[in-house]
């Protein structure tokens, strides 16, 4: 199974990739040893990487769709095959309706219009590279959008409380296998999982799943626990990439500026007359 | 840290009978004791806006006219507010005047807060009585100021009560307070010349006034043993036996009692001289005598890992003070008190314990360096260039106005970044530093607006020149165990100091101990500067207690929306005033 995995990644076959993990299984735990280990033996998560995809649209399977007239084709949302293991995603029925009406307002509510910090999972597929930084006791990712960043802890056997709720929470990670498997909890309840309205609470709870595939493509889950949103727990899983152009590097998008438009132009001085 | 204010009576020595009192002996008031992290700034303060003078004997005290107000050393729980001494008073013969003159001051710095009647004025004349407004030191201690040309001066403490009968006679009774009425109006007793007078508590029962800014009453007696009898015979409870303190100035012995109203009172012997407060252990952070070896990560470069904070470097100044051209370090007392200067400058408007929480880490251990900017060696700015002083010309040309939108105001306000080098600076709060190490990179993240800087230090090279950000393109590169980063390719939208687009900055990071971190930056602007010039301050290791917290700026900016609003609704007024 791993290898075949392996092998349809690495032949790059889209279908049979979708085919393999709509079977649902974990993806394997110690994979092929072609990736570079770390100082310590464990695999080395070092590198820029990259969701590719359009799950930062819809996380489901969703057609073309028209965006904002005056853009055209470039504002228009492209098709994509979901990232949601068996595409549906168990909304108790007042988050559903929650998550339609979030649809309905995507224009004005959305938190990336925002330039809000994206949470987590969404933080790992927006379209912008993030970079793993894999210290001894710390493993930092630096986000592209909005300077989101986490620190995952590795150095704490017994996970903390987050202090606070906040928006990217509060990181726990360890090693199963060759697989980084981390916690996040801690949430504020406030972030979005896609342009679509997909939703949690704050009471989300997040475990995610870097299993490296080849040295430069991990798989990457996320399963996604919420009892106040969900009725039980679901999963979504595709691969990140690793960013393999020379000098690759996570650029600054402070879009801070870019949404002050949309924030406060109702309380910009109108010109006089 | 805690200030004591105590209040000993200098007047004629002539001890009032106390008529119609029961007490053993007719008390003064000897003092109020105030907590504020920094009795120099306390002494300013008071001598400053309440025109008392430095005692001549005591560094930690002041003299109210003749009255001497004491200041010690303690963390505090908040101002006067809700505790059984609703505030202190002093009498000022053109109360008009003085006000104007404290409103001038203005809340900045270690400045005055009024507390305004509800049209707006500062003071109001109460008929019968005599003018009286409210004010607040930075520390919250209330403030009353009276015009009352009878009792000059110090002219009250002013309680609160759940039943102030009940009060007043307790202080009669059990200190010698003689019955009087002020003006002919207010129920009070009277110790010598000053008031103590008692106003219904609002709710319930007012909290105790220990561990607040306001801790204790102090009143002196002549012959403790004979009070003290005297006092156990009317059942006050004593919260310290009386005894001479191990710390006291000299032989007088002293007592702590439960007063009403969970207010602490002491009762101190006559000569009682105060106490020698606990000095805080106010030490640099030690640079090791000792070559110190750097620890090195499992991949053999020098390892910065780890949670630093700039709280003790908060403070000091960017240039060299020209009263201080020649100093080599402040004292631990003058270091002590800047730090109090700058955090009462930086965050006027936040609760005093917030305040003090916020840099609770180095709060009693403050750098006691003179200036960040170590060259040039005079500690100033070098000369400005003739584009620079153009430049800084204009900008102060800029009328203030009311902003039209955000880009009128600063990256920082914005919530976008604090700019480089500022985002590295110590500021009032949030001052952890984050530094997670890969092989070929030093990831260095600011817990202010949430800023990480990932440095490359593989040897690439700089980003394309067209290719410009806030914070520039950082790459490192490590010479001996310092990482040194060049920043540059600036979009020019932020500005230090008058530097833009073209500055270079040289950043030195190397740890010097254990716990210490030297941070170093050179910043090189031709345009703006006639030479490069360097600051230096060193970051503490914090790991065991201190996280970065999510600092979710823009996220909770309701800052701007109110600067925003505030500047359309002033000019709706200012429209309709037309």
């Amino acid at each position: 199974m791993k290898n075949a995995l392996y092998r349809v990644l690495k032949a790059g076959s889209p279908v049979l990739v979708a085919a393999l993990l709509a079977v649902g299984h974990a993806v394997a735990q110690q994979a092929d040893g072609e990736f570079a280990r770390a100082w310590d033996g464990h695999p080395d998560l070092n590198g820029i990487w990259q969701a590719i995809g359009t799950a930062h649209w819809d996380i489901q399977d969703h057609p073309a769709s028209a965006g904002p007239r005056e853009l055209g084709a470039i504002g228009a949302v492209p098709p994509g095959q979901g990232v949601v293991v068996g595409n549906e995603i168990p909304y108790q029925p007042w988050a559903l309706e929650r998550k339609q009406r979030n649809f309905e307002n995507r224009h004005t509510d959305d938190p990336e219009i925002k330039c809000y910090m994206p949470g987590v999972p969404r933080a790992t597929y927006l379209p912008y590279p993030f970079q793993i930084i894999q210290g001894t006791g710390k493993i930092m990712i630096v986000y592209g959008f909005a300077d989101a960043n986490r620190t995952i802890h590795m150095d704490k056997t017994n996970p903390e409380p987050a202090p606070i709720d906040s928006w990217m929470g509060r990181s726990h990670g360890r090693w199963d296998g060759d697989t980084l498997v981390v916690e996040a909890a801690g949430f504020n309840g406030q972030a979005w999982f896609d342009r679509a309205g997909n939703f949690a609470s704050d009471s989300l709870r997040v475990i995610e799943r870097y299993t490296p595939l080849t040295p430069d493509a991990l798989m990457y889950e996320a399963t996604i626990e919420d009892p106040n949103v969900f009725t039980r727990p679901w999963t979504m899983r595709m691969p990140l990439y690793r960013r393999l152009e020379e000098h690759a590097q996570v650029l600054e998008f402070k879009c801070v500026e870019f949404s002050e438009g949309i924030l406060y132009d109702h309380l910009r001085r109108q010109p006089a007359g | 840290m805690r200030v004591n204010i105590a209040v000993r009576v200098l007047t004629g020595a002539a001890t009032l009978v106390a008529l119609s009192s029961g007490a053993a002996t007719a008390a003064s008031i000897e003092y109020v004791q105030i907590a504020v992290p920094s009795p120099i700034e306390a002494v300013r303060w008071y001598t400053e806006h309440m025109e008392c003078e430095p005692s001549e004997t005591q560094p930690d005290s002041a003299d109210c006219h003749g009255v001497e107000i004491v200041f010690g050393v303690a963390p505090t729980m908040g101002g006067t507010q809700g505790t059984g001494v609703n505030h202190i008073g002093f009498s000022f013969p053109d109360l008009e005047a003085k006000m104007r003159e404290l409103e001038a001051v203005g809340v900045g710095g270690a400045g005055v807060r009024l507390q305004r009647f509800e049209d707006g004025s500062t003071f109001r004349d109460v008929p019968g009585l005599f003018k009286l407004g409210f004010i607040f030191d930075p520390w919250g201690t209330r403030i009353e100021l009276v015009e009352d040309p009878d009792y000059p001066g110090f002219h009250q403490i002013h309680l609160s009560s759940a039943d102030p009968s009940a009060t007043l006679a307790w202080y009669r009774d059990v200190l010698g307070g003689v019955p009087a009425r002020l003006r002919g109006q207010l129920d009070g007793l009277l110790f010598d010349d000053i008031w103590l007078l008692v106003s219904q508590h609002e709710q319930g029962v007012p909290a105790p006034t220990e561990g607040r800014t306001l801790d204790h009453l102090g009143f002196v007696v002549e012959d403790m043993d004979t009070v003290a009898t005297d006092m156990r015979e009317k059942q006050v409870m004593f919260e310290q036996a009386p005894a001479v303190p191990g710390n006291g100035r000299s032989g007088a012995s002293r007592a702590f009692v439960a007063g009403p109203d969970n207010v602490r009172v002491a009762v101190v012997e006559t000569g009682w001289g105060g106490i020698v407060p606990v000095q805080a252990a106010m030490t640099e952070y030690p640079e090791e005598s000792a070559p110190y070896t750097v620890p090195r990560t499992p991949w053999d470069a020098p390892d910065l890992q780890g949670i630093w904070t700039g709280d003790a470097a908060h403070g000091i100044p960017l240039e060299r003070p020209v009263d201080a051209a020649e100093d080599a370090a402040l004292t631990p007392e003058e270091a002590a008190a800047r730090r109090e200067r700058g955090t009462l400058r930086s965050i006027w408007g936040y609760e005093r314990e917030w305040r003090d929480t916020t840099l609770g880490f180095a709060k009693d251990d403050p750098s006691t360096q003179v200036a960040m900017i170590v060259d040039p060696p005079d500690g100033r700015l070098p000369p400005l260039t003739p584009e620079g002083e153009a430049q800084i010309a204009a900008a102060q040309n800029v009328q203030p106005g009311l902003p039209a939108g955000p880009e009128d105001l600063s990256s920082w306000v914005r919530c976008i970044t604090r700019g480089l080098p500022e985002m590295m600076l110590p500021r009032v709060y949030n001052n952890g530093l984050q530094i997670v190490q890969s092989p070929g990179f030093v990831a260095v993240q600011k817990e202010m607006i949430h800023e990480t800087r990932v440095i490359p230090t593989d040897g690439r090279p700089h980003l394309g020149p067209n290719l410009t950000q806030w914070l520039g393109d950082s790459r490192g590169w490590w010479e001996g165990d310092t990482l040194v980063v060049e920043v540059r390719n600036f979009n020019g939208k932020y500005s230090y100091r008058g530097s833009g687009e073209n500055m270079t900055l040289i950043e030195r990071y190397t740890r010097t101990g254990p716990d210490t971190l030297r941070y170093e930056f050179t910043v090189d602007d031709p345009t703006i500067w006639t030479a490069p010039w360097t600051g230096m301050f060193t970051f503490g290791r914090d790991d065991d207690q201190y996280e970065l917290v999510e600092y979710a700026c823009h996220e909770g900016n309701y800052g701007m929306t109110n600067i925003l609003s505030g500047a359309r609704a002033e000019e709706r007024e200012q429209a309709a005033q037309q």
